[in-house]
């Protein structure tokens, strides 16, 4: 109008022509972020937004969320329940009644011929609270293996377990909102910027407000680590020594809390004496970070007035994960640090509903962090579901990585696979291949029909994904959230919560146990079982849930009987002195010796490998890799390669290069960046036959989560780059 | 109207309080004054008649980029391509990022870059097709993608690589800075989306809350100078010397002595190994105008013989060239509508040439277009004297041949005159160009004479001006080979032009010098078979240094990524058929047909007022 034209044209601007939002909570990580589908008239999901008034995510959605719309329609949809007599056959449609028949009658008869564990049933972190629990009362009240885990155990398990051990129980005590409190972060293996877009902005908002000093630990030069005040370049595996050594000056110097550690804790002394071992300049030697630094941090970190922790991957995916997350915990005690504003450990979770697993799946447990090991809650919950008490088991079974040991022993013959793809995601690809191949039996359910564990199947289920279904989930700050069945499943498929129910059918054959069969009705089960535990929702329902956006718990039955609202945000535990877990109240500090059990570089495997996440990618890429606007971020499988290490080897920027362990090998694309250092690469994990054919994975022997972080390879490069590029190609078919 | 939510968050509306009266390049942000006809008028976006009530309405806006804090994640990417229904494998706001230092001493800088809504939009000069337009609203520059017609030329003129030309829609469309949510006084949608507190927005040179920068300059980011872009930064944290592109474009950014930074070659990029870089060359989209300005400036080159001979009396060729003037022109105007052909199905949308006049006022295409148009006029007429023999058109035929010359040939030259591109910005272009006209036009000619008996002394006069031609050429090859290094992205396009190209550049060079010894020679000794021979010589050395010149020019366009936006691992994708898979967000250029049912669906549509409205706003303006 100012320029060129007096007469002026109409302005057209792309109008989806939205003519409803309805409300969802992302199913992508577990930020549990509020948003909105906007539907057109002819009801397809064309727009994605985020709830400008819910206290998570405040307006905002990473790139993921952003485009969250185009999953329903996304490509490798299943839309049929497929059946074969064996893996190697081609599938064949079927119906929903001779699929579930087939199903149950082959773990009948595989549990008849081998014995109740002889099936292993293995779900996910990304259905929702009731099909978890669902899937618990069915397996554990009927079909009764204690083979049954889920993979949480491939990112959360440690958590988990150093919640539990220092605590008494899993719970994360912090909230978002401890940014807006604290003095000092210190982050832990967490590239917030990259693995959790919007807690980040969290984060910075309140650093921008109140500018505390930022500390990471990470091998490499992340986003995050780049913007920190102190970044302390670990070597892989060895945190529990730096975490020793911060205590080491903490305790030395007398900067540590004795009130609250007198009032709260147990195990002191025995601390004390092995902390002792880790001075400063013996630890700097092993962890690889200067004992000037480490002093410096200890102090920052013992003086701040409130000092906060958050960790993710980085400790969890470690053969000392569990330890890793107990040295978090004993700084936080030691110091005085949980259960304040800006005073907390928190542990950032994976996926979506990871937390209700752990909450309600009855995967280490019974639902809501009862123990098997605990009979009075094998009496409540036998009672409770009308089973017989001794048919639950005493001990939790078998975790999913030992799940894999035990099918290449032959000891587990058949397998329910749960929306989760071992294939792609545990370690050691060619080692899983075997032992799926081993199977008597396998049933994959999944949103996904190109799943690359759908190829060992005898029968696929085809089921909902995400907002095609109804349910809660809880995200990293204990905040329960609600989405509903806005669309109708992809063709044929049907919610997980529907066949669970329908397998019920196949096993309640006398009827005792009762299945409702809307999952409102589900919640309120969840409710009784959770009245006046560390968990307490009964104080919630859906439309309650929805309309505050996510309601954190606990949140109390009493505390909305006199009409207390739930808060937007900032709910924290073990708020009060002595109100940890265990039977004294107190939580426990635990010594952690240092064991160095990793494949370290050698001569022929000189080089560390890292694995890791990009923010455009979710996991193993079936969601992500079918949307252009996340894919094209990075198509294919590359590494980070330090330039020094790369023109030693004879590597360009841009080559195609071979990538070989001691497990086999992967063909990936050279970015050349010195954010790694000289004798280590990272490669992203969420390509299929990529990363997880070189991980050796050991695990951790609390948690069983596998080692992903820490492996020795070596580099080749490629001389026919042309079939290399055509072999990487092949790979990206899904 | 774009609705505002009940819950929508603070931080998506705009906060402008108070507005500062000049901008920094010294011109008025108040776009208009108070009784302009231009206030209150509907910006009928969507036929909404409505008109916004953003007090800041006729201020200049523009984005705020804090370095500082990008933290890379797309967000503000995605937003924008959601909004705008983007297809994949474009994008109206890119993030590309440059890197610098030694591990653990590494720095990433992230750059989210979209349009900039210039003061001086050297994309809506360009446009052929007046399809943009500065708004006095927000100073916006908005495209119309229903005008376009695809030639590409913005993309060409832009420094930061804002309008996105799309292969598959065969039409330009880019950032429309959400003029919708301004109206309703919201934030564009890629700053509401923001994770890092990096993209801000509001009426320029204000400054957003805590921020303390508002510079034009980061590194990665070309010379404001070029547009005056309305995009201010911050950039506190110190940065390394060199920062590199992780992208495959041969430039770095090194640091001043003032702190700025300026693009250097990055030799460190590729192997200094010299290729033929042939499968890249001869299947570039760019070599539809290698043939069409070789065609054209042939066909010029000898007319301007044919006229010449009849003007000037020259003796040694006017006796020859009068048996053959009717098939001598004739042919010529088939060599060029062939170039035209040729140019015309390279468009995005063939259909709507007619489109490339629209902008006579302000483009150089337009020109361009109109002055061959002029010639090929010139041309038919001087046909219709030869075939009537009507000889009292002859001069007036001739004057209209050589005003379309003059005009059709230095806008030819001009429209490569980019700032953005400083490989073509050297009056080496234009000695090419004319070197080529006289050169190869002169060989033309003496080809097309053969038949009817060409004398040495003709084959003489000939090689001297085909001489004239190559050493002029040659001159500007020299020269230039001395001011590329002026400039990052030249210094780049001349380590390409020896490195990915280099055995093709050499071959160039050689025939160059061979044709020149040719020349000589047959001005020594006059042979019609040599003359022949060296058409053909001089023909591949003028089109390998043709297509050789759309290959190497190296825009001063932002850093992109690894992968998108990386021109080197779309080149990838397409060869080993990646880019196949929808989802890798990669397509190849394509030719377009000509749609002759669009264009009679436009004609039907089209009233004759309209007709007549737009033919005066070409000559007028308005």
């Amino acid at each position: 109008m100012l320029l060129n034209r007096t007469q002026k044209n109409p302005i057209k601007i792309t109008d989806k022509k939205i003519v409803e939002w309805k409300y969802a909570t992302c199913g992508y990580c577990s930020t549990g972020c509020s948003m909105e589908i906007g539907f057109n008239k002819e009801n397809h999901a064309v727009s994605s937004r985020g709830v400008g008034g819910a206290d998570v995510n405040r307006g905002k959605l990473c790139l993921k969320g952003i485009m969250e719309h185009e999953l329903f329609a996304s490509a490798g949809r299943g839309d049929k329940p497929l059946i074969r007599k064996h893996w190697h056959e081609e599938f064949e449609q079927t119906d929903w009644d001779t699929a579930l028949d087939d199903v149950a009658d082959n773990i009948k008869k595989v549990q008849a011929k081998y014995g109740r564990d002889s099936v292993a049933i293995i779900s996910t972190g990304q259905m929702l609270s009731e099909e978890f629990y669902t899937l618990g009362k069915l397996n554990r009240g009927l079909i009764g293996t204690n083979n049954y885990d889920g993979n949480t155990t491939l990112c959360m398990a440690s958590a988990v377990s150093g919640y539990k051990r220092s605590f008494g129980s899993d719970g994360p005590p912090g909230c978002y909102e401890d940014f807006e409190h604290t003095d000092c972060l210190i982050a832990w293996g967490s590239n917030l910027p990259e693995q959790h877009p919007i807690i980040y902005w969290r984060m910075k908002e309140a650093q921008e407000k109140r500018n505390f000093p930022l500390i990471v630990v990470d091998p490499r030069v992340t986003i995050f680590a780049q913007s920190a005040d102190i970044h302390l370049t670990v070597t892989p595996g060895t945190d529990i020594v730096l975490q020793n050594a911060l205590m080491h000056v903490i305790l030395n110097e007398g900067l540590q809390d004795e009130d609250y550690i007198k009032k709260n804790t147990n195990g002191y002394d025995e601390l004390k004496a092995e902390v002792d071992k880790y001075d400063p300049t013996t630890a700097a030697k092993i962890c690889g970070i200067d004992e000037d630094t480490i002093r410096v941090v200890a102090r920052l970190f013992a003086k701040a007035g409130a000092a906060m922790q958050i960790w993710t991957m980085g400790i969890n995916q470690s053969t000392h994960g569990s330890d890793g997350v107990v040295g978090i915990n004993n700084l936080a005690l030691i110091t005085g640090n949980i259960g304040i504003p800006g005073g907390t450990s928190l542990s950032i979770t994976g996926q979506c509903n990871a937390m209700g697993t752990r909450e309600w799946s009855s995967c280490s447990g019974l639902p809501n962090y009862r123990a098997l090991e605990n009979p009075q809650d094998r009496d409540d919950i036998a009672k409770f579901w009308n089973i017989d008490v001794d048919f639950l088991p005493t001990k939790r079974g078998m975790l999913q990585t030992d799940i894999f040991r035990a099918i290449e022993t032959g000891e587990i013959k058949a397998l329910w696979l749960i929306a989760t793809n071992p294939l792609s995601s545990l370690p050691n690809t060619a080692r899983i291949r075997k032992a799926m191949e081993r199977l008597e039996y396998c049933v994959v359910q999944d949103c996904y029909e190109d799943t690359e564990s759908a190829q060992y199947a005898n029968v696929f289920l085809p089921a909902g994904t995400w907002a095609e279904k109804t349910g809660v989930m809880t995200n990293t700050e204990r905040r329960v959230n609600i989405v509903r069945g806005i669309i109708e499943p992809n063709g044929d498929s049907k919610p997980d919560f529907w066949i669970f129910n329908e397998m019920s059918k196949r096993f309640n054959t006398e009827g005792k146990v009762n299945f409702p069969t809307e999952t409102h009705e589900v919640f309120e089960e969840m409710k009784v079982l959770s009245k006046g535990r560390l968990c307490d929702i009964s104080g919630m329902d859906y439309d309650k849930i929805e309309k505050n956006r996510g309601i954190q718990w606990p949140y109390t039955q009493e505390q909305a009987d006199n009409g207390e609202q739930p808060p937007a945000g900032g709910k924290r535990i073990y708020t009060e002195d002595t109100t940890f877990r265990f039977e004294d109240g107190k939580a426990k500090l635990i010594p952690l010796p240092f064991v160095d059990n990793n494949e370290v570089p050698d001569e022929r495997y000189p080089i560390w490998l890292n694995t890791g996440r990009l923010v455009e990618h979710w996991h193993g890429r079936s969601k992500t890799g079918k949307v252009a606007n996340n894919n094209k971020f990075s198509p294919i499988p590359f590494i980070e390669i330090n330039p020094d290490l790369a023109i030693e080897i004879g590597a360009r920027d841009g080559d195609y290069v071979r990538l070989v362990s001691r497990r086999s090998d992967a063909i990936v694309m050279a970015k050349f960046t010195n954010r790694v250092a000289k004798n280590m690469v990272f490669l992203p994990f969420h390509f299929h036959d990529c990363a997880n054919r070189l991980t050796l994975g050991l695990l951790d022997p609390y948690s069983r989560q596998p080692a992903y972080k820490q492996q020795a390879i070596r580099i080749e490069t490629i001389e026919d780059q042309k079939s290399a590029a055509q072999l990487s190609m092949e790979m990206r078919e899904y | 109207m774009w609705k505002v939510r009940d819950d929508e968050p603070k931080n998506a509306f705009l906060w402008d309080k108070e507005t500062k009266e000049k901008n920094i390049y010294g011109h008025s942000i108040e776009k208009t004054s108070d009784d302009s006809p231009l206030r209150n008028q509907s910006l009928n976006i969507n036929g909404d008649s409505s008109v916004g009530d953003n007090p800041n309405r006729y201020k200049q806006h523009g984005f705020y980029f804090n370095a500082d804090n990008c933290i890379g994640c797309h967000a503000c990417e995605s937003a924008c391509s959601e909004k705008n229904d983007v297809p994949d494998h474009i994008a109206f706001r890119s993030v590309g990022f440059v890197e610098g230092g030694s591990y653990p001493n590494y720095q990433r800088l992230n750059l989210s870059m979209a349009c900039n809504h210039c003061d001086d939009p050297v994309c809506l000069k360009g446009c052929p097709t007046r399809a943009y337009t500065k708004f006095a609203e927000y100073g916006a520059v908005l495209q119309d993608p229903d005008i376009c017609f695809g030639c590409g030329y913005c993309t060409w003129v832009c420094p930061y690589n804002a309008p996105q030309l799309d292969p598959v829609k065969g039409q330009v469309s880019k950032c429309n800075m959400c003029v919708d949510r301004l109206e309703v006084g919201l934030q564009p949608a890629c700053v509401a989306a923001c994770l890092g507190n990096a993209l801000d927005f509001g009426v320029i040179e204000n400054l957003p809350k805590d921020r303390e920068q508002a510079k034009v300059s980061i590194p990665g980011f070309p010379d404001p100078k070029i547009t005056q872009p309305n995009i201010r930064f911050q950039q506190t944290k110190d940065t390394q010397r060199d920062m590199t592109r992780p992208d495959g474009m041969p430039i770095k950014y090194h640091k001043q002595d003032n702190g700025e930074f300026k693009s250097v070659v990055d030799i460190d990029k590729h192997s200094s190994k010299k290729y033929w870089g042939m499968q890249k060359l001869l299947h570039s989209h760019e070599n539809a105008h290698a043939i069409f300005t070789l065609c054209s400036q042939a066909a010029m080159g000898a007319t301007l013989w044919v006229i010449a001979s009849q003007l000037l009396n020259l003796g040694a060729v006017k006796s020859t060239s009068g048996n053959g003037m009717i098939p001598m022109i004739a042919i010529l105007l088939i060599l060029l509508t062939y170039g035209l052909i040729k140019l015309n199905l390279h468009l995005g949308k063939p259909q709507f040439f007619y489109r490339g006049y629209y902008n006579l006022r302000w483009s150089p295409v337009s020109r361009e277009i109109a002055g061959v148009t002029l010639f090929v006029i010139g041309l038919m007429m001087m046909l219709f004297v030869e075939i009537t023999g009507l000889k009292i058109f002859e001069y007036f035929a001739y004057a209209v041949t050589i005003i379309g010359f003059a005009l059709g040939s230095y806008y030819m030259y001009k429209l490569y005159r980019i700032p953005a591109r400083p490989f073509w910005d050297h009056w080496q272009t234009g000695s090419a160009f004319y070197g080529t006209a006289l050169s190869l036009g002169s060989l033309v000619f003496g080809l097309l004479l053969m038949p009817f008996g060409l004398s040495d002394a003709g084959i003489m006069q000939i090689a001297s001006i085909a001489m004239l031609g190559l050493v002029l050429e040659s001159i500007g090859h020299i020269v230039h080979r001395q001011d590329v290094k002026k400039f990052g992205e030249s210094q780049a396009s001349y380590f390409e032009q020896v490195t990915t190209f280099g055995k093709t550049y050499q071959m160039r060079n050689t025939l160059l010098g061979v044709n020149m010894a040719i020349m000589v020679w047959l001005i020594m000794e006059p042979s019609a078979l040599l003359l022949a021979m060296s058409f053909v010589s001089v023909l591949v050395s003028a089109y390998l240094g043709r297509i050789l010149f759309y290959a190497l020019v190296i825009p001063t366009t932002m850093p992109g990524g690894f992968f998108w936006k990386n021109d080197k691992f779309k080149e990838h994708a397409i060869e080993t058929g990646l880019a196949d898979m929808p989802q890798m967000g990669v397509m190849a250029d394509r030719h377009h047909k000509f749609d002759v049912k669009a264009l009679i669906a436009v004609i039907k549509q089209t009233t004759f007022k309209e007709a007549f409205t737009q033919i005066k706003s070409i000559v007028r303006g308005g």
